[in-house]
């Protein structure tokens, strides 16, 4: 027996801890209380006036506060307040001698738990704060739920709140419409690749999207049914390849398989396009330019083998020799173009070695001496001191200055110029080459480099290439992290500038 | 006037297609004047007023035969006489040519295309009959 209640007891005091404050300025009744509660396992303090107890109440939560009305240094009713203001789940309790209807209604309105009418039997007093006690556990239970639930609904909140600037922040445009047609989700991108100032949540957007988006979305609105696949199209948004965007599209369901919405990704694709279709200029170029010497010898065949028309033989010599020429024009194309997509593939083997651009200039217009000759062209090569090697493959620079040497040859006036500078600055190497050639209009300028662009005037008329050696100067001098510039009046003579990195290789 | 050999005006950026198909429009009875730019072909044009055109498309730019012939068509004498337009054009080079839409038709006003290398008995057959027409809606 003796064992079982001690244990009771150790329960009970592990269990609860329960912590009364007592607040009276009666001094028996304090010792008494608190020694009758303590042997009950309650944690007791106590407090001989109000100051006190509002000291020892706002200090820490108590479970139960037992504070007399009347006391000399303030009114219970005070205490009562403080103490709730902190902790409003304190259970207080009034005690007072004084038990009245309206005392008893004061205290209450002001948030006492109940009043204790004194004096009051140990029985009487235990039964109240047990009483008390079960409230209190009500309370912080509830307490305890409402603060879970509002983790929980903070929680759900963020998430929601995270999700959505993941998918503001995507990239790509997002829009999701449910199974009539209207807007239900979106992010700014969406907006950017739909062309759309603004979508309404809820508003029919469907009449609103280019009619290719539309239909996209309409093949799963119209059936109105889930399927698990979806549909793709590629939609010029803005003309003239402006906006081209890749919408993928797919049906959402409902958790019972119903259709409940479709959702629509678009993914910006302008770029993309842009070079598929520089690609297939190229191709179609490539084959229009290759075409056009094949067709001419083709031609000339032709009429060698029409017994109908009549040659002389100058005119059979005169054909022969134009067929000779454009065979080495194609020749030449062809080269070029095998170089360009070497450089392009960059499979190119390069032998990088120190370079000394001066040798190389002056080897390159050691080969060009007949023609220089044939022009009485002057030809000046000035080389700064303290020219700094350059480290490249020999063969790809020799290319470079051979275009462009070639260019100043070709273009050039008869009696003309021929200045080649070379220097440095902090970390090019800079090549000039100034002629005094037929210059180029600004226009020209801009498309000097692109494939297969050739100046066409009366004084071009006659001069053969392939159209193709600036732009593999132009590879060069990218694929060695350079740069090039041209300066041209027309009529006048252009300067090109080769600027090539002497560090950082 | 029946016994005049007509002339044809044949423009045409390449050389050397221009001599050939000089030569072998020339050898068919027809007198060849010719030009090596869309620039240059409506400068003969309004100087010699040919009796028919076969016009390069790709010259100077890539619808310089377009915009001869556009302007041929419009022209007081031009008006009357059959334009053919040269293309190299073809499915694999992708450039568009012919007139396939309404637009285009009202734009292009050109008779008839005709594909290069020329097939002269084509070219000859076509201007022909466009000389052909004109003549029985004269009477």
């Amino acid at each position: 027996m003796e064992k079982a209640t001690s244990e009771i007891l150790i329960e009970k005091k592990e269990q609860l801890e329960i912590k009364v404050l007592i607040v009276d300025d009666e001094k028996g009744l304090r010792t008494g209380t608190k020694r009758l509660l303590e042997r009950e396992g309650y944690i007791v303090v106590t407090a001989e006036n109000g100051n006190e107890g509002i000291a020892y109440g706002t200090s820490e939560e108590f479970d139960i506060a037992i504070i007399d009305l009347k006391m000399p240094d303030m009114d219970g009713i005070e205490v009562l307040k403080k103490i709730r203001e902190l902790y409003p789940n304190t259970i207080c309790f009034i005690a007072t001698a004084y038990a009245s209807y309206e005392t008893a209604i004061e205290s209450t309105k002001l948030g006492a738990y109940s009043y204790i009418p004194k004096p009051f039997t140990p029985e009487e007093l235990l039964d109240h704060i047990r009483k008390g006690y079960e409230k209190r556990a009500y309370l912080l239970e509830a307490e305890r739920w409402k603060k879970e639930r509002e983790e929980r609904l903070l929680e759900v909140a963020f998430e929601k709140t995270r999700l959505n600037t993941i998918i503001n922040s995507i990239s790509d445009g997002l829009l999701v419409v449910n199974k009539d047609g209207e807007a239900v989700l979106f992010n700014p991108s969406a907006l950017k690749y739909l062309n759309l100032d603004n979508i309404e949540i809820e508003e029919n957007i469907i009449e609103r999207l280019h009619p290719e988006a539309a239909d996209l979305l309409n093949k799963f609105l119209d059936t109105g049914i889930y399927e698990p696949k979806s549909y793709m199209a590629e939609i010029e948004i803005k003309p003239n390849h402006e906006l081209v965007v890749e919408a993928n599209c797919s049906s959402v369901p409902h958790p019972d398989g119903s259709l409940a919405g479709v959702v629509v990704v678009l993914r910006n694709i302008t770029e993309y396009k842009k070079i598929e279709m520089l690609k297939n200029q190229f191709v179609s170029m490539v084959s229009h330019e290759l075409k056009a010497p094949i067709a001419a010898v083709y031609g000339y065949l032709k009429i060698f083998d029409d017994s109908s028309i009549k040659l002389t033989h100058e005119q059979k010599k005169n054909y022969i020799n134009r067929s000779v020429i454009r065979l080495d024009g194609l020749l030449k194309m062809v080269n070029d173009l095998l170089d360009i997509s070497r450089i392009e593939m960059k499979t190119v083997q390069r032998e990088i070695k120190d370079l000394e651009l001066q040798e190389i200039l002056r080897f390159v217009l050691d080969t060009f001496q007949i023609e220089i000759n044939k022009k009485k062209l002057s030809v000046d090569l000035a080389v700064d001191t303290f020219i700094p090697p350059f480290k490249g493959d020999f063969d790809e620079i020799n290319r470079l200055f051979t275009n462009l040497i070639s260019n100043a040859i070709k273009y050039n006036r008869d009696e003309g110029k021929i200045n080649v500078k070379i220097c440095k600055d902090n970390s090019y190497i800079v090549t000039e080459i100034t002629d005094t050639g037929i210059g180029l209009k600004p226009e020209e300028q801009k498309k000097l480099f692109s494939e297969f662009f050739r100046v066409k005037n009366e004084k071009t008329k006659n001069i053969s290439g392939t159209g193709l050696g600036l732009s593999i100067v132009k590879r060069i001098v990218d694929a060695y992290a350079g740069k090039i510039e041209v300066e041209s009046e027309y009529g006048t003579g252009t300067i090109f500038k080769v600027y090539l990195p002497y560090k950082n290789l | 006037m029946l016994n005049d050999k007509k002339r044809i005006l044949l423009v045409d950026d390449d050389i050397d297609l221009l001599e050939q198909n000089k030569l072998l429009i020339e050898s068919k009875g027809y007198e060849v004047i010719t030009a090596e730019s869309g620039k240059q072909g409506w400068e003969v044009f309004t100087k010699e007023k040919p009796d028919a055109a076969v016009i390069d498309l790709i010259m100077e730019e890539h619808d310089s035969g377009f915009i001869l012939s556009y302007k041929i068509k419009k022209d007081e004498h031009g008006k009357n006489i059959p334009v053919i337009i040269l293309t190299s054009a073809t499915y694999v080079t992708g450039f568009k040519f012919g007139a396939s839409t309404k637009e285009e038709k009202e734009w292009i006003k050109c008779d008839a295309f005709i594909h290069k290398p020329v097939v002269i008995d084509e070219l000859i057959h076509k201007l022909e009959s466009f000389v052909e027409t004109a003549r029985t809606e004269k009477v």
